[in-house]
């Protein structure tokens, strides 16, 4: 398409100078704090943060809670993006127009909501209470099942909408093809439907534990302090106590587990298809 | 149970909705049979081939296999074998995989296997393309490794989908000579799906030609295509002037007219092909409108006073001019009688 490379070099020049200003440099400076000593670079920061109780509960809460919201994001998206993709035109636009509605809302406000649906005075509250299932309000919020609720709740639309896409591009007959030839409706999920899909799952699966891992604001109005999780554990670092060694820390621990994630993802769907 | 009654639809309906795709079929298959499901596009033959598989639900009726109502037995337990006009070959596994998926299924292993499997693509010529995935082959061997996908299950039926549409001509008559070998090899009973008239004459042993849910006609492919009971079917096979009779008359558009000779008994429509008009004498006349030369033959439409005729002339023959008038004939000897006109 271009005479030469320098063309199209300076075609990406402005939007690379762009991203190197303000993404590259800032996330290059700011990760190297954390491996900065007083005699030179090491890996001091890493262990400190480690060998503290709370950061390891913390770590573990956050890959504990992606991992389930992923798991149950990928049940809850199969059945829902299989019987989306096998109605009739007109209602499949209308699922996924309403799928992806909540996307369309602040995740501030559809995280208050929940506070109106799980808080002491809630919805759920006031049901339980008044027909004597408990006699006094359970406490939802500031727990791992409010934020586990609200981060699936949050991410459920991107696991539904990459299994749609995927179900549509599988072969029409591929699923009957199956059936026709003995297999029951596990075995034509594990050995055609899944191994057909699995980039849709891998992307879906990817985008919701990397948000789960690094979403801010539902943690921190569903969970709070009494429920930590890595991001709102480094925002506390940097404001309440301008830590910004742990800072780094943290931000390289959340880089490094989505990749890690992704890669473990891919693994786990190919493994599947080898025979 | 006999031979006659292998596969037998009883009464069978199956609709979407509120619209009948099939609507109260009564149909017997023998064992061994190869039948062709004949008819133009949503006349229910895909939908009638989908219920014997066991992929739809019939709203009401009976289906009966070797002797036994398989009409609530799920797809998976059936014992038919279908082949889709998309292959439908499973795109991640090579074909090895994609003819050993249904056996695996059924628990046989190892040597086992790998005997059938071996045998199957042996019967479709394809034994060296065993580690090939689908999306190498081309659309030929696709269908055959389908095929074979199939067979290796011994189905009580076959069913094919359009198995000769997505193929050039070329192909399709060597996966022709291909099918009918492999039936008369292994008797299986076969059912095939087509709007393709010639390739039913040319496979099936019998037809059944479809119309709106409902069958036409059932015949062998010399009945079909001598007899056609129906102006459906006449047109279908080629009498393309088709009238009705009343009192002994033709009914046209411009009103009733004499036959050429008496009308016989019991027919209630004659139809004649392009190739059965005698153009050069008779009672009737008409204007050329148009002309087409066909290779070995010429075809001509007529503008008359009976409506549009369609005729046929060998081409070693003069050409007629455009807006010549010409005189001819409609043979009553040589017409298909229709015995019935709805």
């Amino acid at each position: 398409m271009f005479q030469n490379r320098a063309e199209a070099f300076a075609l990406v020049l402005p939007a690379a100078v762009f991203a190197g200003v303000t993404f590259l440099v800032p996330v290059v400076v700011l990760l190297s704090e954390g491996f900065r000593g007083a005699d030179g670079w090491t890996i001091q920061a890493y262990i400190d943060f480690f060998s503290h109780p709370l950061n390891r509960t913390v770590f573990v809460r956050t890959l504990k809670l992606a991992a389930m919201v992923t798991a149950v994001a990928a049940v809850i998206g199969y059945a829902a993006a299989f019987a989306i993709v096998n109605l009739p035109p007109k209602g499949k636009g209308r699922m996924i127009g309403l799928v992806v509605l909540p996307l369309m809302i602040s995740p501030v406000a559809r995280t208050y909501a929940w506070i109106v649906i799980l808080g002491r005075t809630g919805i759920v509250n006031q049901a339980l209470t008044s027909i004597g299932l408990s006699d006094e309000p359970i406490r939802f919020l500031f727990t791992e099942t409010a934020v586990f609720i609200g981060l699936l709740q949050l991410f459920l639309p991107l696991m539904i909408i990459s299994l749609v896409s995927a179900l549509e591009n599988m072969p029409r007959d591929a699923v009957p093809a199956a059936r026709v030839l003995g297999a029951n409706w596990f075995q034509v999920f594990w050995k055609v439907i899944l191994p057909l899909t699995r980039e849709g799952l891998v992307i879906g699966g990817t985008l919701v534990f990397t948000g789960s891992m690094t979403a801010y604001i539902t943690p921190a109005i569903l969970g709070g302090s009494k429920v930590l999780m890595l991001e709102t554990l480094l925002y506390q670092r940097v404001t309440v106590a301008n830590d910004f060694v742990a800072a780094s820390v943290i931000a390289l621990i959340l880089i490094v587990m989505a990749f890690a994630a992704n890669l473990l993802l891919k693994r786990l769907a190919t493994a599947r298809n080898k025979r | 149970m006999s031979d006659s009654r292998y596969l037998s639809l009883e009464k069978l309906t199956l609709s979407y909705g509120n619209t009948i795709a099939v609507g109260d079929m009564n149909l017997d298959i023998g064992k061994g049979e190869l039948v062709a499901l004949l008819g133009p596009s949503g006349c229910g033959k895909t939908t009638t081939m989908r219920a014997i598989a066991g992929l739809l639900q019939p709203t009401s009726g009976t289906i009966r296999l070797d002797g036994v109502d398989v009409t609530r037995v799920s797809a998976n337990k059936r014992a038919v074998g279908l082949v889709f006009q998309s292959y439908a070959l499973f795109p991640h596994l090579n074909v090895f995989e994609n003819v050993a998926f249904g056996l695996r299924l059924k628990g046989i292993r190892g040597r086992d296997l790998e005997n059938r499997v071996e045998g199957g693509l042996k019967t479709v010529g394809l034994s060296d393309f065993a580690s090939r995935k689908p999306a190498e082959l081309s659309g030929g061997q696709q269908q055959r490794v389908s095929l074979a996908r199939s067979m290796v299950m011994e189905p009580k039926v076959l069913l094919l989908d359009e198995p000769l549409s997505n193929l050039d001509a070329r192909l399709r008559l060597e996966m022709r000579a291909e099918l009918q070998r492999v039936q008369k090899q292994s008797g299986i009973t076969m059912i095939f799906v087509t709007h393709d008239q010639v390739e039913a004459l040319a496979l099936a042993d019998r037809i059944i030609v479809m119309l709106n849910g409902a069958i036409e006609q059932i015949g062998t492919p010399e009945e079909i295509y001598n007899h056609p009971v129906s102006p459906f079917v006449a047109d279908f096979v080629g009498f393309e002037n088709v009238f009705a009779l009343e009192n002994g008359k033709m009914k046209t558009t411009a009103g009733m007219a004499d036959l050429s000779s008496d009308a016989p008994g019991g027919a209630v429509g004659l139809a004649w092909r392009p190739s059965m008009v005698a153009l050069g004498s008779g009672p009737y006349q008409g204007t050329v409108r148009g002309s087409s030369f066909a290779g070995g033959t010429r075809e001509y439409l007529l503008d008359t006073p009976l409506g549009p005729i369609k005729a046929e002339t060998d081409a070693s023959l003069a050409a007629h001019e455009f807006g010549a008038v010409l005189n001819f004939d409609l043979p009553v000897a040589k017409a298909a009688q229709l015995s019935r006109l709805g």
